[in-house]
């Protein structure tokens, strides 16, 4: 992985440009969008790697890939050191730390599976909503129906379509709905800890380039939150969102599918 | 290991040098809380490796914000060392390796259909949501804010 110079050097060029061009926000009216140097490098890193421009090799996107794991440990231990001096606080706002996992648990499966089964997906909507769908969603999905199953189906394409633009988008959506100022910034930093290390990276930095003055307890929300998600993430998931999901599939899909029907009648 | 020290080592060498080009912080001033940082990570894969049973990223955020707290020996040094390193730059560089990767899953993405593109959006903006709407709820409710 390190002999990549290549990989290191385009990165390095990137992070100095984008630190160079630094915080830029625009004002849409209605609220902001917050743009900032994780988003550059990520356009610029995704511009190079196009499969198109030849630019890069599968070997080294993979790579790429595999240092991503790597060095998002640094910044949970950077987001670790934070939270060592700040325990009274986070203690304090144990209640909301606890609370919001619920949030993030069903929040997926609430909006996501009614409109799965609106626009006329079938099973792969149980993999598409149960979570986030990251990796280690996957694999409980592919144990309990089959990586090649509807449900496996679903659930990859979501872990597709995430790693392709989950983290812009979050990013975007955290900074618009901050600007929109009717969410506490601390609530939605813990909102941002989605248990996906790039997009909590992403939507907590959108947070605090729209909220500078809180920038170091969003990072430390957001830290606790997607800490939690992920000790208790796996467990929830397995015991909780995908035998849930799937019962609320078996319910909801005759009664939509009917709807639907009728509709195109 | 040692592979993984030595990347560790130079992701930690890229993001002090975007700490000082974005947050104005010297490298020489920055060296200190990044070779912390990389410490941090290191100890929590060797724990990892050796008793499992927890995600590496669990035992690296428990040996950070053990080293962190205040009964820990040299913690205050430990915390204003750290703090040098702003944590947006070194989120950077993570998010430059996500994008160099990302071209292997634009033929996997081309195949998928809208209404997957559509879900995925709404899964993310659910849970985004939801969690932001519960903790919302709970600091109203306890009047915090």
């Amino acid at each position: 992985m390190l002999k990549d110079w290549k990989l290191h050097i385009i990165v390095l060029f990137f992070v100095l440009i984008g630190e160079a061009i630094g915080v830029k926000q625009f004002n849409l009216g209605v609220g902001t969008v917050a743009l900032f140097p994780m988003l550059y490098v990520l356009i610029m890193g995704g511009i190079v790697s196009f499969p198109k421009l030849k630019l890069m090799n599968e070997t080294q996107m993979k790579r790429a890939a595999g240092i991503l794991g790597i060095s998002f440990l640094l910044f949970v231990a950077k987001l670790g050191s934070m939270l060592g001096p700040s325990l009274p606080k986070i203690f304090d706002a144990g209640v909301s730390l606890a609370v919001q996992e619920v949030g993030h648990v069903l929040g997926t499966i609430i909006i996501g599976l009614p409109i799965a089964l609106l626009i006329g997906m079938k099973r792969e909507a149980i993999g598409a909503t149960f979570s986030i769908d990251r990796e280690p969603n996957l694999a409980i999905i592919s144990e309990k129906y089959g990586a090649d199953s509807p449900e496996g189906r679903g659930a990859l394409g979501v872990y597709i379509c995430g790693t392709v633009f989950g983290a812009i988008y979050l990013a975007i959506l955290a900074g618009f709905l901050g600007s929109l100022g009717i969410f506490h910034p601390i609530s939605l930093a813990m909102g941002a800890g989605v248990g996906s290390g790039s997009m909590m990276a992403a939507a907590s930095g959108a947070l605090a380039v729209t909220f500078p003055n809180d920038a170091e307890d969003i990072a430390l929300f957001a830290a606790a939150a997607n800490l939690i998600s992920t000790i208790l993430g796996t467990y929830l998931c397995v015991f909780f969102s995908l035998p849930v999901t799937a019962r609320l599939y078996e319910w909801l899909e005759p009664k939509i599918g009917r709807l639907r029907k009728e509709a195109a009648k | 290991m040692i592979e993984k020290t030595k990347v560790l080592a130079l992701i930690g060498i890229i993001a002090i040098l975007g700490n000082w080009v974005g947050y104005g912080v010297s490298p020489i001033k920055a060296l200190p809380g990044i070779i912390l940082i990389v410490l941090f990570t290191i100890i929590g894969l060797v724990l990892n490796k050796y008793l499992p049973k927890m995600p590496a990223v669990v035992w690296i955020s428990l040996i950070a914000l053990i080293a962190t707290t205040p009964i820990f020996p040299g913690n205050e040094w430990i915390v204003a060392k750290t703090a040098d390193i702003n944590f947006m730059a070194l989120a950077t560089p993570i998010l430059a390796y996500a994008g160099l990767s990302l071209g292997k899953d634009i033929e996997s993405f081309k195949k998928l259909g809208w209404r997957i593109v559509v879900i995925s959006l709404v899964v993310y903006t659910g849970t985004f949501l939801f969690a932001t709407l519960f903790a919302e709820i709970v600091f109203k409710i306890q009047g915090r804010f």
